[in-house]
């Protein structure tokens, strides 16, 4: 049994605002299983929307199936990161899994969290 | 009770997936509904990690793991290793924080253990074992399959 994780990297352009503040928001949809096997494909997917200038990350979490400490070491450490320049990661539409391992661990009252991808967007959007 | 077959696995990062589904099943097997099963899933996972992490230091070994469910009591794991002896005390404590840029993130893994397992014991270079650590998760009413 191989444990799988796939990122599907996307860009969401918001439709209003100045062309000038219309950068492509980095969108990771992430689907499979996160644990420490697999980790490093989110890590590196995060470090390539990092390494865009964004201010914002959206994190399509829909398709976790599951999720350990190693997950939740990386998103930290993506978070801190783009803290550093007013940024945020915008988790959204969490598993009830996903949000039960976050739950146990306070995360889930202070990472901003979104119910869908729509509503992660927006947030992303209003940043700029 | 009823014993499961012993799993055995190469310590390795690529073998969490197996060790967690290989318990998962003897918990859903026992009764115990999603929720617990992904929970008791995850504190294998925590611990085997710790194993290959602490233990093996990454590098070569195998994780032995025992299950035992007494169906509508308890499940017991037992997972044994023969790395150098880790202590879980070594680790700094995680505490949960009031902001993100506070949390200190060593000891995530135990953390999440103790959150999900009733009982956990240590046990350090036990003659002919090595390692033993004992994980219980028992029984109850918000343990159940719905």
């Amino acid at each position: 049994m191989i444990a799988v994780l796939n990122v599907r990297e996307s860009a969401y352009i918001p439709a209003s605002g100045d062309s000038a503040d219309r950068k492509p928001i980095p969108v990771l949809t992430v689907s499979g299983r996160l644990d420490a096997s697999t980790v490093h494909v989110l890590e590196r997917a995060l470090m390539r929307a990092l390494s865009q200038d964004t201010r914002a990350v959206v994190v399509d979490a829909a398709e976790i199936t599951y999720i350990s400490s190693s997950g939740l070491r990386v998103l930290l450490a993506a978070r801190r990161q783009i803290r550093e320049r007013g940024g945020d990661i915008l988790l959204c539409s969490l598993p009830p899994n996903v949000r039960d391992v976050m739950n146990m661990v306070g995360f889930t009252a202070l990472f901003s969290i979104f119910e869908n991808s729509d509503a992660a967007k927006q947030a992303a959007a209003d940043m700029y | 009770m009823t014993p499961m077959p012993r799993l055995v696995v190469p310590a390795r990062h690529d073998k969490l997936a197996e060790v967690s589904k290989f318990v998962a099943s003897a918990a859903m097997d026992a009764g115990f509904g999603e929720t617990v099963v992904n929970r008791i899933e995850l504190a294998v996972d925590e611990a085997c990690s710790n194993i290959i992490d602490h233990a093996y230091d990454g590098g070569k070994g195998a994780i032995c793991c025992d299950v035992t469910a007494e169906p509508g009591q308890r499940l017991k794991i037992v997972l044994i290793d023969q790395g150098h002896p880790f202590d879980p005390a070594s680790l700094p404590e995680f505490e949960p924080c009031r902001t993100l840029d506070d949390v200190k993130i060593g000891g995530l893994g135990l953390h999440l253990m103790r959150q999900v397992m009733d009982d956990i014991c240590f046990e350090f270079n036990l003659p002919g074992v090595g390692n033993r650590l004992t994980m219980i998760k028992h029984y109850d009413r918000s343990s159940q399959r719905s």
